[in-house]
């Protein structure tokens, strides 16, 4: 995260970042103001829950954050390894949070099978540091992240945040697929690359024997 | 030739269906366009609905086009492109079917379907509109009513562990045809559960319900591939509240064992090992973890007689479900082509009806998969007599299912046609169980006889399914190298007490049960001699116990020594057994008697005269002729006596063999047969034996 910008734009502590995230939202809302719904955007948006589908965006925003991913049906991945690691939980009570969601398409393209078992079951340090690289603090809306033009990440990383058109770039790697999900204190941009410094391994012959 | 007679059958079937019971026929009335569709229809079922129509004229494929409605039938949504049927998918392709799944269950759509001609699109039939089937069971009932989380969330979430153990246990409490045995416990000491299903109610012990010749599924080893368990849990339910007089037939005729989770770990963590990492398919034979000698011991004591293996695949050319039988080349013939009889007998020619695509694994660029491991659950169950499938699902839409960006849309048609496929499972087990049960007879003689080579590794070649389609892309042949292959079978292997009771370290955490533990859980018989413990290959699973003890094994537990046949060839006067004595196309003119302590395996051998063992350490007779009586008492570690004619009284009395339960098999005794104060009581596999005297009740089993 670039720190004067994020500085000048978010100069609030933490305890107060559910008043932030409920001041942005009447600010997001301004040209619909009949409706709280959060309005994600993206591509990815249509083919998850919409609507009173259950696990729909307004839906998640009342949720806590840990509980919002699981409903998210392209996180599978990534919500089962922050269960697994503990990052999330080992934030300090009330930390807001900015959450980069791979998808799952984006870790089948990263890692492969056995690699990403290994990581899960073996490699604890590595899969935090890895998860973190995903995770900033502060509940940041998109445009908020593309105006700053960076954010650091917990792994201690600065990644580039561009806006592309309708989507926003990330690390000049990722784009965001479906962005602006809310949950308690939290904002959740899903991502169709993973980031961190991890190689390649997928080998793109799809999938392992049975 | 079981097979062009089933599909023939099936597919006269399917035209009758067609003609006769098509409930919703298309407006008919408009004049049809040239190579327009004509008399599409659509039936629904669980989790999905078949479209059916008229093929057209040098037709390339067809598109199927959905569009949701509301009860008016009013559009509501934008017309989707969900289908596209090519020619190769089914094996008559004079009446196309689409299983259309994704959508979520109970709503209301208008399909349409149009032929192309290279890439040019013909018109539109006619369009049809329906309600699908909501999910199964009247929300009134009590049972029926029950819900897995994966169908409350509408696919968004997959039902956890915890959900997982309360939806069963409700099951149980609601169902008198349901028992939840918990099998053992993962790494993490997750529970292991197994549905046993059975109407009025199942049989209330593990050897009571091996009786009704089981069959088993094995829903999810893979935690990342959590379709097939999902379809488990809902049919489940139907199971066990089901009024269909189809379903409380099928489970007065057998048991159902249903195993939704054998890697809970792997799944609340969605890996596909467990959380040691371990690939517990790749560990079915050497069950180093305790889930997969959970699932093996399971095995020995419920005897299921057919089984599937729930996976998913990443191929997005394959077809919709592919399916591969068990092919190590030592499953025996008949295990392998009652296998291949479900599959491309039944599966083939159900897909066509139904609409599905199963094809063989592999499939359409499958590359390098479906070996001969016995390490992966569909070989291991092959080794051990069980008719057995895997089941894919493949993980994407493909070419085929262009609508499944949508997460929910993909997850449901797995689901579905996971469910339909066990389904199919069951009712294959119903029309053919007289078949499986024979193939599995025939089976067990065959590896109990100890003939033939043994291989390593390689496969049974999997001949491509005649044309048309959907075999056009078989698995590889997967040839056993020369390397790989003992033309010389022994007739035991013989381990020394380090083998066989020391200390490994190849489980969770470095710890590993003993060799013992993992024999006995694969029910082998041992029998202990001064001089080490041998472990004859004259038994049921004769093909399987190479793999783990020879020094060839590629994934062995130990390298026990070969052990050959100790009397061949003609034999006159009589014999005494002290220590280990094989016979092996043999003949023995004379008395036999076997002193305490000692063992007498035989295959292929001729015995004329009478054989008397007391305090034998074990007695293993198999594809043997005695010309006498034959008195087997007060054995202490093994007794099996597997296609053996017995001409004279056979007495099986005082043998106190620990948990080895004595087999007599497949035997025809033409003799009064006594089995008194036995512990265990002898069982007979299922294989039937012929007495021709009188039996005593402990032998009434037999």
């Amino acid at each position: 995260m670039s720190h004067p910008a994020t500085a000048a734009r978010h100069p609030r502590p933490r305890r107060l970042a559910l008043l932030a995230a409920t001041l942005l939202l009447a600010a997001c809302t301004d040209a619909a103001p009949h409706t709280t719904a959060p309005q994600v955007t993206g591509p990815l948006c249509a083919a998850l829950p919409t609507g009173t589908d259950p696990g729909n965006p307004t839906f998640l925003a009342g949720q806590p954050v840990d509980e919002a991913l699981r409903w998210i049906p392209t996180l599978t991945t990534f919500e089962a390894a922050l269960r697994a690691s503990g990052v999330l939980a080992d934030l300090p009570a009330g930390t807001a949070v900015t959450v980069l969601a791979p998808t799952d398409d984006a870790f089948a393209a990263t890692f492969s099978e056995d690699n990403w078992d290994d990581l899960m079951t073996h490699h604890t340090d590595q899969l935090r540091t890895l998860l973190k690289a995903h995770l900033s603090t502060g509940a940041h809306p998109i445009d908020d992240l593309a105006t700053a033009g960076s954010t650091t990440t917990l792994d201690g990383a600065t990644i580039t945040v561009t806006r592309t058109g309708t989507t926003t770039r990330l690390a000049d790697r990722a784009d965001t697929v479906c962005a602006d999900y809310r949950a308690t204190n939290a904002r959740i941009h899903i991502i169709n690359a993973v980031l961190g410094p991890l190689p390649v391994t997928a080998d793109g012959t799809d999938h392992r024997a049975h | 030739m079981r097979r062009p007679r089933t599909t023939l059958v099936a597919a006269a079937t399917l035209i009758a269906l067609t003609l006769t019971t098509a409930p919703t026929p298309a407006n008919a009335q408009s004049a049809a366009q040239p190579n327009q569709v004509a008399d599409l229809t659509v039936r629904q079922a669980d989790g999905y609905a078949t479209l059916a129509w008229t093929p057209v004229d040098g037709a390339t494929d067809y598109q199927i086009e959905r569009t949701a409605v509301d009860t008016n039938g009013t559009p509501t949504g934008a017309p989707t492109i969900v289908g596209v049927w090519r020619p190769n998918r089914q094996i008559n392709q004079q009446a196309p079917t689409f299983a259309d799944a994704g959508f979520n269950p109970g709503d209301s759509f208008q399909w349409r379907v149009r032929a192309r001609t290279g890439t040019t699109e013909q018109p539109y039939s006619e369009p049809i509109t329906a309600t699908t089937t909501a999910p199964w069971g009247n929300p009134d009932t009590p049972g029926q009513q029950l819900r897995t989380q994966w169908e409350t969330t509408h696919a968004a979430q997959y039902t956890s562990d915890t959900d997982e153990y309360a939806y069963t246990a409700a099951i149980d409490a609601l169902s008198d045809r349901v028992r939840v045995v918990e099998l053992g416990r993962t790494v993490q000491n997750r529970p292991i559960n197994m549905l046993v299903i059975g109407h009025p109610t199942p049989a209330t012990t593990p050897e009571a319900v091996a009786a009704t010749a089981p069959v088993a599924i094995n829903c999810n080893v893979h935690g990342n591939e959590p379709g097939d368990r999902e379809a488990c849990l809902i049919m489940a339910r139907q199971l066990a509240f089901s009024t269909d007089p189809r379903i409380t037939d099928l489970l007065s005729h057998t048991t159902v064992l249903i195993v939704p989770t054998i890697n809970g770990d792997g799944r609340a963590n969605n890996t596909r090992g467990n959380s040691t990492g371990q690939d517990l398919n790749r560990d079915y034979s050497l069950i180093r973890q305790p889930e997969t000698a959970a699932y093996i011991r399971m095995v020995r004591d419920y005897r299921p007689v057919a089984g599937y293996d729930g996976h998913e695949f990443g191929n997005s050319r394959a077809g919709d479900l592919p399916m591969l039988p068990p092919r190590h080349q030592n499953v025996p013939q008949p295990i392998f082509d009652q296998s291949q009889d479900m599959i491309e007998g039944h599966m083939y020619a159900k897909g066509a009806e139904a609409g599905w695509w199963p094809c063989p694994y592999g499939c359409e660029g499958g590359g390098n998969v479906g070996l001969s491991e016995e390490t992966i659950l569909r070989n291991t169950l092959g080794l051990k007599n069980v008719t057995n499938s895997l089941l894919e699902l493949r993980s994407s839409g493909g070419q085929t299912r262009p609508d499944e960006g949508n997460t929910a849309n993909n997850r449901r048609r797995k689901t579905y046609s996971a469910l339909w496929t066990f389904h199919q499972f069951l009712d294959y087990h119903r029309a053919d169980r007289a078949s499986i049960l024979t193939s599995r007879a025939e089976a067990i003689t065959i590896q109990a006889a100890n003939t033939g080579r043994l291989v390593f590794r390689g496969s049974r070649p999997i001949p491509a399914h005649p044309a048309p389609h959907p075999g056009d892309s078989p698995p590889p042949l997967d040839a056993p190298p020369a390397n790989l292959i003992l033309d010389n079978a022994p007739c035991a292997y013989k381990l020394t007490d380090a083998q066989y009771n020391g200390v490994r370290t190849d489980g969770p955490g470095g710890v590993g049960t003993t060799v013992a533990q993992r024999i006995a859980a694969h029910g082998w018989k041992v029998t202990k001699t001064t001089d080490g413990y041998y472990v004859p290959l004259n038994q049921p699973e004769r093909g399987l116990i190479p793999l783990l003890l020879d020094p060839l094994g590629v994934e062995k537990l130990t390298d026990g020594e070969r052990v050959y046949p100790t009397l061949t060839g003609r034999r006159n006067g009589p014999l005494v057994v002290t220590g280990f004595t094989c016979a092996a196309n043999a003949t023995v003119n004379g008395p036999v008697t076997v002193r305490a302590s000692a063992a007498l395996v035989t295959t292929g051998t001729t015995i004329s005269g009478p054989i008397t063992a007391n305090g034998a350490a074990g007695v293993l007779l198999a594809d043997s002729t005695v010309n006498g009586p034959v008195q087997i008492t007060n054995t202490t570690d093994a007794v099996s006596i597997i296609d053996v004619t017995v001409a004279g009284p056979l007495n099986l009395t005082g043998n106190t063999t620990g948990t080895d339960i004595p087999l007599l098999a497949g035997s025809t005794i033409r003799g009064p047969l006594t089995c008194t104060g036995n512990n265990p009581t002898p069982t007979n596999l299922g294989v039937a034996n012929t007495v021709h005297g009188p039996r005593t009740t402990g032998c009434a089993a037999l």
